[in-house]
């Protein structure tokens, strides 16, 4: 077998937190003894009760933080720090607000020093891509919630990562523009043949979109199951085939003592500042 | 974009459409018909006259008062003489050049003043907003020094550097500087934090990500100090000019008052007024240039 695109061996890690009770720093750990390998090309998805450590994950993954142990390999070398070559969704779009659509997906480019003129012929083409060419000097505050992710996505695309880190990139907005973008996503997905690395909450988003789906415990996150989602076909409404119910039910079932180990938590700790 | 149909709505209510409260149905009809005929232009440039007039009206109400009550004896018109007496004698000094000689003598103090203070407390600000630790260090005496009012510390400057024009312009640089400070570090300090992810996990480098991210997004937070400043600018400057000047309008109007001269000395103080909105205008239209992206934020 050829050699994965993300290698995630024994990865734990903790923050420093201050304790209400105690007033003093405590560790607190995050995610702990985190393996998984991400093939070059694979659409993961990653699903977790609340509070189970994916986003943690994700920023390790960005190169954002640093594990605490463990080692993370992208293409069999250790990650030191973010790079170009792995790109962010954030579930809050996180669009420069002084800057036009174009600008924002320019904004990776002039960070890979590409050349102006290419710039705007790859915004432009990256525009295209998501369905906004005629957006390209809007604002963000001048475009929908599901407009701006689009222009998110294609910001992360324009400077051609290997890696697409997603952070629920949908959880914000609603039902239908969320499955129009399941789809585009993933017809991007097929043309591009990016690597992507997907978090949600949603066990249907899960299923719709990843080929595997790796489930988290509750906190500290760890992987307690990762599931091959092994259509015969993905023609079609996927959502009504009979597999795709079976899944999300084997999920569903994988997630509930999960959930309910995090509320407990959460409870726990309602009480213990109360 | 939702006050499109505000606007419209009187067009639609001057139909007779007695709306009770509790019953949306007839608004939400005079919105429809609204809409169905968008030629209503007269009635909106009626009502947008009618805004400008409400504007100044109080103005206008102001200056009829100024002028009625000396002439009806209602007030002293020795000390309070009627605002068409005050015209006059501004035209008079405006004809001789001895109200622009004062003007000049404080603007350019009042600019320099301005430009030092914001040529030397932006970069300050950039730098203590960058580095928490210093900030954080620097925080109380900064607001101990914003709190002492510019003037109280007049004598102080008068006393150190003299009663010449170092000294007024230090105290408009002194007053000026305080607004554009702090709100230079309230901008650095402020930026959304997922920007500042989102550019890092481009690798971006911190001098970059400086220019690129933190600059920007400060940048209304920082006119807005700037105006402020431009205020304050003129405020102290008149203060300053009252204590040892020899031009100035501040120094006018004082002379004016020593000399009994009072038609003179109101010709000062609406100079001043007029010398104030007008800069205030100019740096608001400057600040909602740099800020329009800010709108629904």
């Amino acid at each position: 077998m050829s050699q994965p695109k993300i290698s995630i061996r024994g990865v734990t890690k903790t923050f420093s937190v201050r304790d209400a009770n105690l007033g003093r720093p405590s560790q607190f750990t995050a995610v702990s003894d985190i393996d998984i390998d991400v093939r070059a090309g694979e659409f993961l998805t990653l699903v977790g009760p609340s509070g189970c450590g994916k986003s943690t994950l994700l920023d390790l993954i960005a190169g954002l933080t640093k594990p605490a142990s463990g080692t993370i390999l992208l293409d069999g070398e250790p990650i030191t720090g973010p790079g170009l070559d792995r790109g962010i969704v954030f579930q809050q779009y996180a669009l420069f607000p002084w800057r036009t659509a174009r600008g924002n997906i320019e904004f990776g480019l002039e960070a890979k020093g590409v050349g102006r003129k290419e710039r705007r012929a790859r915004a432009a083409e990256f525009l295209d891509l998501v369905g906004l060419s005629g957006f390209a000097d809007r604002y963000p505050h001048e475009l929908s919630g599901g407009m701006r992710q689009r222009v998110a996505i294609a910001r992360s695309l324009a400077f051609d990562p290997e890696v697409l880190l997603m952070d629920e990139p949908f959880a914000a907005l609603d039902a239908q523009t969320r499955e129009s973008l399941q789809e585009e996503l993933l017809s991007i997905w097929q043309r591009t043949g990016k690597t992507v690395v997907f978090i949600t909450h949603g066990i249907d988003e899960a299923v719709y979109l990843g080929q595997r789906v790796a489930i988290m415990t509750s906190r500290p996150g760890r992987i307690k199951e990762i599931v091959d989602i092994d259509f015969e076909t993905r023609e079609g409404d996927l959502r009504a085939d009979a597999k795709f119910g079976e899944f999300r039910h084997h999920i569903w079932t994988a997630l509930r003592d999960e959930v309910a180990a995090a509320q407990a938590h959460e409870r726990e700790a309602v009480g213990s500042v109360g | 974009m939702a006050d499109v149909s505000l606007d419209r709505r009187p067009a639609g209510a001057a139909a007779p459409a007695p709306a009770p409260a509790d019953d949306p149905a007839p608004v939400a009809e005079a919105v429809v018909t609204a809409k169905a005929r968008p030629a209503l232009n007269p009635a909106r440039v009626l009502r947008g006259l009618g805004s400008g007039v409400n504007r100044i009206a109080a103005i206008v109400l102001f200056l009829i008062a100024w002028e009625v009550l000396p002439r009806l004896e209602l007030v002293d018109a020795v000390f309070l003489p009627p605002f068409s007496e005050v015209v006059v004698a501004w035209q008079e000094l405006a004809v001789s050049g001895v109200l622009w000689n004062h003007t000049q003598a404080s603007l350019i103090r009042s600019l320099a003043g301005f430009a030092i203070a914001i040529a030397v407390t932006i970069p300050l600000g950039l730098i203590l907003g960058w580095y928490k630790p210093v900030a954080d260090f620097l925080d109380p005496l900064l607001e101990l020094f914003r709190n002492t009012a510019a003037l109280a510390l007049l004598p102080v400057f008068v006393l150190i550097l003299g009663i010449g024009e170092t000294s007024k312009i230090s105290i408009v640089v002194y007053a000026c500087a305080w607004p554009i400070l702090l709100n230079t570090i309230a901008g650095v300090k402020g930026v959304d934090p997922l920007l500042i992810k989102s550019a890092r996990s481009l690798g971006l480098p911190p001098y970059r990500l400086f220019q690129k991210v933190i600059l920007p997004a400060a940048v209304p937070t920082v006119f807005t100090g700037i105006r402020l400043a431009g205020a304050y600018s003129i405020l102290v400057l008149v203060a300053a000019e009252m204590v040892g000047a020899k031009a100035g309008l501040g120094f006018l109007i004082n002379d004016a008052q020593f000399n009994f001269r009072i038609p003179d000395m109101y010709s000062g103080i609406i100079t001043i007024s007029v010398i104030g909105l007008v800069f205030n205008a100019l740096l608001l239209r400057l600040e909602r240039r740099f800020s329009t992206w800010r709108t629904t934020q």
